[in-house]
């Protein structure tokens, strides 16, 4: 199944400021909703352990985020990947991280998200929404952190 | 011990509404299924299933699961192919399938690997841990892009294409030539739909290696108890005497028990080298996702006919998806089952057939849910294509048939398709449905509605089955003959105990079988305890599917009975005074020749077996048969549904059903009823509800209850039954069996009426399952057609 999901956050920052935080694994790992514990690998990857329940299918996902940070470009390509209970998550996403004026940077994303095995089973009817959730919240974590707005619930 | 009172006959015979001897232990709760038993010291396991439709296999590493506390082992495929145990042959022994992945997966949840711990919970909990890394590979889904050879699946197979077999009956050119040449043809492409048969009750197993004994016992989800022993002593080498099957209460199966799946194999492999019994219980996601699927045909069908609407020819092209394995469970000689019965209930003078399966990345099966090998997908072929037909002729879809019947006078007929068909009374079944439903009243009813845009639907369906497999001459499995067996043993006080080689799920054989024993001896059947199920001690028998039973079991059981007779009649004699050939049986009693008064019962007769045993024969009462049936059975019926279509939400509401069902011999009515009952409710859901369906990359989507639907009370219609009898001239009580029937019959009833109901619109053909959105799409579409 794969499901494909594209936004824009406006963050009241400067862009060195969110270059430098989404550049960071530590943080971005922190954004991911229902984290249940993280791990840093190394400068550009993370470990990630998320709960996730969606309809009858629920459990815990393992997973590796490895950021691959194009600097020239301003551009942030991230992979996710990994599973648990018998499926099999793959996210590609990027970012275009542009600056809107002084004291704002525009963050235009995308992502694809590929799943096979239970969770994938739950049918585009439940999986596309609680998809579309998890990415859009992660994005949306990332404006939260930077501005110290608090968290929106998950 | 001696008496002359008369039975009273009706006690006895057969066609009474008997309730079922083991309802009241099912009803208090007591019946006694695999997973209900629990052994000292017992394992479980839990199996690890691939995510991925297609992928190679890297690396598995099970440290992470050996680490947990309660975790004994952690077996794959590589540890039982070093036992020779990573393969094992399909039934019919043209192929092979996994227990354990080796190599490569073929289909999404395809078993990877087995976790055996101290409890279900650790066992499930450590699977997770088992880390499988995969290379995934482009997925097959479907067989049209299979035949294309372009990914090639199984690459340990000689023949390098996913090709499974090619197999055809009848005259092709006569009948090619015959189609060209009629003045009404039609062709259309239909498609029954990959589903399974969900029993609520999902396979499992317990495997006990008795290390002191060396004994294998298998408490085993099984409808066919002999043949897995046996499977299990070929695939393993152990002797079948050390070998002990035991199929206890079944929670329905539908043929989703027939086959070995590969969590009995692991749990017996585990048993066997840890010497402790291992539990194995499918949760409903594995059984929905790895064990026997039905249907996935898709099937051309052409029928030519004059403008009178006489048929004068049938083609059907089956191109049938078999999944990662060909393993449906067909008689040898059968690859496409009983297809053959695609002619149907019609007189064809030319019909020609043929079918090409291939290799998918699916979950291997295709032979359950009812469908008496491949007759399910036959008759829907048929009726549907009949019914297409009638539109295209303008002719009324029960007249056509009715033209087209083959008459009750051609019995046994002959078909050219190499069947030949015992009995049959066609118009007689048809014209009772239609007067019962009203036929006429009906078709005035539907012009009016018509009028006013309404949509109502009439739907017929007028199916034969063959069933009963079957002759030795036609019919093995594994090269064993499908013969059955009953044993009957006669207790002193005139009660007994009846076992035989087939295996109820929830037929009611443990009524049944007594009846028909019951009729033939004149005993009571409340005492006459009917034994199945246990290898060690029933006689060997090919089990319970595909309609069998009866026709071949139950005829077993008369035949037993017969031979007990006879040497009751002998006993009969000596204790009476009287030459043998004076001793007449009447009544479920023997006399003497013009003395019916002096009747003796077969309880006397029991008696005087063990305590006043008539010279020259020997003491007790009892028989065993095996009985070949000389050809198989061809119960029939004619189903009528009435249905009202929704244009604005697509909702079809099933009015009325009525299904006319001859079975042959009825032993018990209500039973029959019953068994009418769920076929009607199967055929319902596979008609509206039910598929298992798969997305473009390989991915399941119905893995549980709430994407494969399940008709409710709610749901299901009203059923109205009624039967007509032509017994079959050569089984000895002159039963057909009826178990599949309505799931053979009904839904080509239910998708008739839908199109009748949307003929107005120019709808000609929708695939199964009619859902509301389909219904509404066609509806929408033909709407805007209009339009422009």
């Amino acid at each position: 199944m794969n499901l494909e999901y594209s936004g824009r956050e406006e963050i009241p920052t400067g862009l060195d400021a969110v270059w430098a935080f989404v550049t960071d694994p530590t943080q971005v790992a922190s954004c991911v909703p229902d984290m249940v514990e993280s791990t840093v690998v190394d400068a550009h990857a993370a470990d990630a352990v998320v709960q996730v329940a969606v309809g009858p299918v629920r459990g815990k996902l393992k997973l590796r985020i490895t950021l691959d940070p194009d600097a020239a470009a301003h551009r942030m390509n991230m992979k996710i990947s990994g599973g648990g209970f018998g499926s099999v998550v793959d996210v590609t996403a990027g970012a275009d991280i542009t600056a809107v004026s002084a004291t704002s940077t525009a963050l235009d994303w995308k992502a694809t998200v590929t799943m096979r095995g239970p969770v994938a089973t739950v049918g585009g009817r439940v999986i596309d929404a609680q998809a579309k959730r998890v990415i859009t919240q992660t994005f949306e974590n990332v404006k939260v952190r930077l501005t110290g707005a608090p968290a929106p619930a998950s | 011990m001696s008496t002359t009172a008369k039975p009273t006959p009706d006690k006895y015979s057969l066609g009474q509404s008997m309730k079922r001897k083991e309802d009241p232990r099912f009803l208090r709760g007591h019946g006694n299924y695999v997973d209900d038993i629990v052994l000292p010291g017992m394992l479980w396991l839990s199996i690890v299933h691939s995510p991925y439709p297609h992928a190679r296999i890297v690396k598995i590493d099970k440290t992470a699961a050996l680490a947990v506390p309660g975790v004994v082992a952690v077996l794959t495929g590589e540890d039982l192919a070093a036992h020779n145990l990573a393969w094992i042959p399909t039934f019919h022994g043209y192929d092979k399938q996994m227990i354990l992945a080796v190599g490569k997966v073929l289909f999404q949840y395809q078993e990877v690997a087995g976790v055996i711990a101290s409890s279900r919970e650790i066992a499930q909990d450590a699977a997770e841990l088992v880390e499988v890394e995969y290379e995934p590979l482009d997925p097959v889904v479907n067989p049209f892009q299979s035949r294309e050879d372009k990914i090639i699946l199984r690459d340990d197979r000689e023949n390098k294409t996913n090709h499974i077999y090619h197999w055809e009956v009848g005259k092709r050119d006569a009948t090619d030539a015959a189609i060209a040449a009629s003045d009404v043809s039609i062709k259309e492409r239909v498609v029954f739909q990959r589903c399974h048969p969900a029993p609520l009750e999902p396979c499992g197993i317990i495997a006990d290696m008795d290390a002191a004994t060396g004994r294998l016992t298998l408490y085993l989800t099984s409808q066919a108890p002999h043949a897995h022993r046996t499977v299990v002593s070929l695939v393993t080498g152990i002797p079948e005497d050390k070998i002990h099957v035991i199929s206890p209460d079944l929670g329905g199966g539908f043929g989703n028990k027939v086959p070995v799946y590969p969590g009995y194999v692991v749990a017996a492999a585990a048993s066997v080298v840890i010497g402790v019994p291992v539990k194995w219980i499918e949760t409903r996601t594995e059984n929905l996702t790895t064990t026997g699927f039905a249907r996935d045909y898709h099937m051309d069908v052409e029928i030519g006919a004059t403008k009178d609407g006489k048929v004068t020819a049938l083609k059907v092209a089956t191109v049938a998806d078999h999944g990662a394995f060909d393993a449906a469970a067909d008689p040898t000689k059968y690859p496409a089952g009983l297809f053959g019965i695609v002619t149907g209930s019609y007189d064809f003078a030319n019909a020609f057939t043929e079918l090409d399966a291939y290799f998918t990345n699916k979950p291997p099966g295709g032979v359950a849910y009812r469908c008496s090998f491949r007759v399910t997908e036959a008759s829907f072929a048929i009726e549907r294509g009949m019914e297409i037909l009638a539109r295209k002729l303008n002719m009324d879809p029960a007249e056509l048939r009715l033209k087209n019947f083959i008459k009750k006078e051609q019995f046994p007929y002959p078909s050219p398709l190499g069947f030949v068909y015992d009995s049959g009374d066609y118009h007689l079944t048809l014209r009772k449905a239609l007067d019962i439903i009203g036929y006429d009243a009906l078709r005035q009813e539907q012009k009016e509605k018509r009028t006013r845009g309404e949509l109502m639907g009439i739907g017929i369906s007028t199916f034969t089955e063959a069933v009963g497999a079957g002759p030795s001459k036609h019919f093995d499995i594994m090269g064993i003959k499908m013969f059955d067996s009953a044993e009957i043993r006669v207790h002193p006080t005139g009660s007994a105990i009846l076992r035989a080689g087939t295996k109820s799920q929830g037929q009611g054989h443990e009524t049944t079988w007594a009846q028909i024993a019951a009729d033939e001896l004149g005993l009571d059947p409340q005492n006459i305890m009917v034994e199945e199920g246990d290898t060690d001690t029933a006689p060997y028998g090919l089990g319970t599917y595909a309609s069998r039973s009866t026709p071949v079991a139950g005829a077993a059981i008369a035949m037993a009975a017969r031979k007990i007779r006879e040497k009751a009649r002998k006993i009969a004699a000596h204790l009476l005074e009287a030459p043998v050939d004076d001793i007449e049986w009447e009544n479920h009693a023997f006399h003497v020749k013009g003395l019916p008064e002096n009747a003796i019962t077969m309880q006397t007769i029991a008696f005087a077996a063990y305590t006043n045993p008539a010279p020259d024969t020997e003491p007790g009462l009892e028989a065993t048969f095996y009985y070949d049936p000389p050809n198989l059975t061809f119960p029939y019926g004619a189903y009528i549904a009435v249905v009202d279509v929704d244009a604005e939400t697509g909702f079809v509401k099933v009015r009325r059903f009525l299904a006319i069902d001859d079975c042959g011999t009825v032993i018990n009515p209500m039973i029959v009823e019953g068994q009418i009952h769920g076929g009607l409710t199967e055929g319902f859901a596979i008609a509206f509800m039910q598929e298992l369906a798969f997305d473009a990359d390989g991915n399941s989507l119905n893995t549980n209850f709430t994407e494969y639907l399940v008709p409710t009370s709610l749901e299901t219609p009203h059923w109205e039954t009624s039967s007509t009898c032509t017994p079959s001239p050569h089984h000895p009580i002159g039963a057909k069996g009826v178990g599949e029937s309505p799931n053979v019959g009904s839904p080509a009833a239910f998708v008739n009426a839908v199109m009748d109901a949307l003929a107005p619109l120019g709808v000609t053909h929708i695939d199964m399952p009619l859902t509301r959105e389909k219904v509404w799409r066609a509806v929408r579409s033909a709407k805007g057609a209009a339009k422009t």
